[in-house]
């Protein structure tokens, strides 16, 4: 079974989001890493430009296959993990602390919408 | 419901990933991409092909068949020596890629691409009753065999322990001993055999070698493996539309002998032709357009990340007069610089 930290909130896409006031950090979850297995490149937004809830924000590929990344709130990109573009490996050693970028969230409403990690162990399980 | 290969149990055992393919659930991957490609790189692998097709000729005219129906020269290699050839139509186009096994002077395994089985059924039984010869059977066995592929540097030392007999076997070659047939071939570029046998002989097989400490490798790795080699693949670099002269298969076509398609590739015209690209950074996929400077000249037939090299890696199909050293691959809405070279981009280790 996959890790499913408590602390965080979720997507039915697979990223966990970290709510720290108005910012919230973003990675994919465990269970997508194992999903796509090996990962070997991943492609970030721009700082600075607005990403919207729901939309592709960048790209993260595996040896075999290619999956988009999706931004679990409207907001505007603080900063980037440059570190991820160099070492992409360890998104599947360490997905929680492997954030591919940090947002300044635009609206409360956005994070009410987000899935408890009991309501998104559901989406695993039905994945 | 897809088919499954008599292996199926053996792979649900190991927990393996399935995908679609030709038809058939067949494992994509056991534990990571990587840890199997490097082991079959620098270790042993091994994967359950089981899917592909395997046609058996028999009779006097057997070779005069195989000649007539394939491009390359079937009468000069001797007995117990594997071929590669493309099966081509009247007008060049490819139908298949495939491998004679020249098992005695009056019979020979064909062993073909999964997903191109009818297909290459349909053609070579029509002309062989076109043909009218007065000695010759041929017959579709693909669900009778069971084909494991065992390849990497340990290959041999691994199959000697059940078959002795191997150690002789040379490059491209094959024997027939006790109950399977076993081929010192392989789509990986590293020295290796494929053994046919009987579902149940496999099987036995699979799980002595996996208790040999042989590592279960994935459709995934085996096409990292064969991509990095340069190995074309059906649907990819071959398909219905191009001839051997447009697919790197030039040296397949002996022009100082009759078969199907002849007169058509000696008319011929090439539009296209393969080139091998590699990138310093991103990582190429099938369809991706490739450009010289802003000029598009052809399309990503295959691309994936380099297990070995730990770069992106592509074949693709280019307009046949394009002389560049230097092309752009776009990757979503930016160019990649990628870079022509000859030869292959890892260099296996075949006997």
């Amino acid at each position: 079974m996959s890790n499913i930290p408590a602390n965080l909130k979720y997507t039915k896409d697979h990223e966990w989001a970290l709510i720290e006031g108005d910012t919230v950090t973003v990675g994919i979850t465990d269970f997508a890493q194992g999903s796509l297995g090996d990962i070997v490149f991943v492609e970030m937004p721009e700082v600075g430009s607005k990403l919207e809830k729901g939309k592709t924000f960048g790209v993260v590929e595996s040896i075999k296959s290619v999956s988009d990344l999706y931004s679990p709130v409207t907001g505007e990109v603080l900063t980037t993990n440059a570190e991820l573009e160099d070492s992409p490996e360890q998104i599947n050693n360490k997905p929680y602390e492997s954030w591919f970028v940090k947002l300044k969230v635009e609206s409360q409403g956005d994070l009410n919408e987000l899935l408890s990690p009991e309501d998104y162990e559901k989406v695993c399980q039905s994945s | 419901m897809n088919l499954r290969t008599a292996l199926y149990p053996e792979h649900e055992k190991l927990k393996a990933k399935f995908c679609p393919f030709a038809g058939y659930d067949m494992p994509v991957q056991y534990t990571s991409v990587k840890e199997e490609a490097l082991a079959v790189r620098h270790d042993v692998g091994m994967f359950d092909v089981s899917h592909m097709g395997e046609f058996l000729v028999e009779g006097k005219d057997t070779i005069a068949l195989l000649d007539a129906l394939l491009p390359n020269d079937m009468s000069s290699p001797s007995i117990g020596k594997a071929i590669y050839s493309p099966l081509c139509r009247e007008d060049g186009t490819i139908i298949d890629d495939l491998i004679v096994y020249k098992l005695t002077s009056d019979k020979a395994l064909i062993c073909v691409n999964a997903a191109n089985i009818k297909k290459d059924w349909t053609w070579i039984s029509q002309v062989a009753d076109k043909k009218k010869f007065s000695d010759l059977k041929v017959r579709d066995l693909s669900s009778d065999y069971s084909l494991i592929a065992l390849q990497g540097p340990r290959s041999e030392v691994i199959l000697a322990e059940v078959y002795p007999e191997i150690k002789e076997l040379q490059y491209y070659s094959v024997i027939q001993i006790k109950d399977a047939i076993i081929a010192r071939t392989g789509y990986t570029g590293e020295d290796g055999f494929e053994i046919f046998a009987s579902h149940q002989r496999i099987t036995e097989l699979w799980v002595q070698l996996l208790n040999q400490g042989v590592t279960p490798c994935g459709l995934a790795s085996r096409d990292v493996l064969r991509l990095e080699v340069g190995f074309p693949l059906y649907g990819h670099e071959l398909n219905d539309e191009v001839t051997p002269y447009e697919s790197g298969l030039k040296w397949t076509v002996k022009l100082n002998k009759d078969f199907i398609g002849k007169v058509a590739l000696l008319e011929s015209k090439p539009q296209f032709k393969l080139i091998k690209l590699i990138l310093e950074k991103g990582i190429p996929r099938e369809g991706y357009p490739v450009f010289v400077n802003d000029q598009k000249v052809g399309v990503v037939t295959s691309g994936t990340q380099s297990v070995v090299l730990q770069q992106g890696i592509a074949i693709a199909r280019v307009k046949l007069e394009v002389e560049s050293e230097n092309y752009n691959i776009q990757i979503r809405n930016k160019f990649y610089p990628a870079q022509k070279i000859t030869g292959s981009f890892v260099k296996g280790g075949h006997k």
